[in-house]
């Protein structure tokens, strides 16, 4: 009877705790490896499909029921992967991989829905990872746009600078532009410093 | 000879406008080809509506979107001991015309191909 008890109260501060992290960031900056590398080491099994090609991700993919336990210290969320953020999509970009016109056009379409899907979630997540290419300039527009946006609705993020093992990354560079945010730097493909991620993310979110 | 359009707002001639009305004045003009120059900057909310209202307007063919970049300007706090950013410029066009931007403190330098529509890396 007791334990029946444990396991009701158990499930009820879950549900209490529970929150709803969207990974945010540029087209292939690494949302999907690093929910996928976040899947993989607490439930067993990657989240979605990733690939070269910007815009792999056109909708948002769900994984419900996470937990990462650190130091004792349990957080409870749901991922929810969104595609990338760009205030432009070419389908002309996507033919250098190799698309048919008309798959690149296809693509294209899909990829201006997903972005549109990804601002609405923005009304629903708890918490937001933002994936940041480190090889990359940080300081865009759509960088800024979701940092303002989090700031204004007061949702709290971590910024993610991914890729640190490719020669050309600086994970500084993100910290110099953005230096009121916390910068966990990582790469998700190898899963270097993610244990540090997930730390951070016990404290930020839980 | 086809010519670069450049329209300069000062922030007066936005402050009355709703949301709606910004938004659907600068996606109006940039489809046109134009270029804006917004004195200030548009909010947050305003700038993810404009995002989501630029991938709707997306007609593959002959819009692909906008680039917007900001000019900051270093401003002191009221006291004088701190400086905190605030955006002095808004700059916002059709992706396939601006081209190169190159970005400093208080400096802004932009390249704008007019012509041809060739795309432009995201």
């Amino acid at each position: 009877m007791n334990n029946f008890f444990i396991k009701l109260l158990d499930r009820l501060l879950r549900r209490k705790k529970k929150v709803k992290i969207g990974l945010y960031g540029h087209p292939n900056s690494g949302k999907t490896t690093l929910a996928n590398a976040i899947c993989e080491d607490w439930i067993g099994k990657p989240l979605g499909v990733i690939s070269d090609i910007p815009h792999e991700t056109r909708s948002v993919y769900k994984q419900e029921e996470v937990v990462i336990e650190k130091d004792g210290a349990k957080l409870y969320f749901d991922i929810i992967d969104t595609p990338g953020v760009a205030t432009k999509v070419d389908y002309k970009n996507f033919l250098r991989y190799g698309l048919s016109e008309r798959e690149a056009k296809e693509r294209a379409k899909e990829a201006t829905k997903g972005i549109i899907e990804a601002i609405k979630w923005l009304d629903d997540v708890t918490g937001v990872l933002l994936v940041m290419d480190s090889t990359e300039d940080p300081l865009t527009q759509a960088n800024i746009t979701i940092i303002g946006n989090l700031e204004a609705r007061k949702i709290p993020f971590l910024i993610i600078a991914n890729k640190i093992d490719l020669p050309e990354s600086s994970a500084d560079r993100i910290s110099a532009v953005f230096p009121q945010h916390t910068v966990v730097a990582i790469s998700a493909l190898h899963k270097e410093n993610i244990e540090e991620l997930y730390m951070e993310m016990v404290k930020k979110f839980r | 000879m086809e010519g670069l359009k450049m329209d300069f707002l000062s922030s007066k001639a936005l402050e009355d406008k709703s949301t709606i009305e910004k938004i659907s004045m600068i996606i109006e003009r940039v489809k046109d080809g134009d270029i804006l120059v917004l004195e200030g900057s548009l909010t947050p909310s305003e700038e993810a509506e404009l995002i989501e209202t630029t991938m709707r307007e997306i007609d593959i063919e002959n819009f692909v979107g906008i680039d917007i970049h900001t000019l900051e300007k270093d401003e002191k706090s009221f006291f004088g001991f701190s400086k905190r950013k605030t955006i002095g410029l808004t700059i916002i066009g059709p992706a396939n015309v601006m081209k190169t931007v190159k970005k400093k403190s208080n400096f802004l330098s932009m390249i704008a191909k007019i012509g041809d529509s060739g795309a432009s890396v995201h």
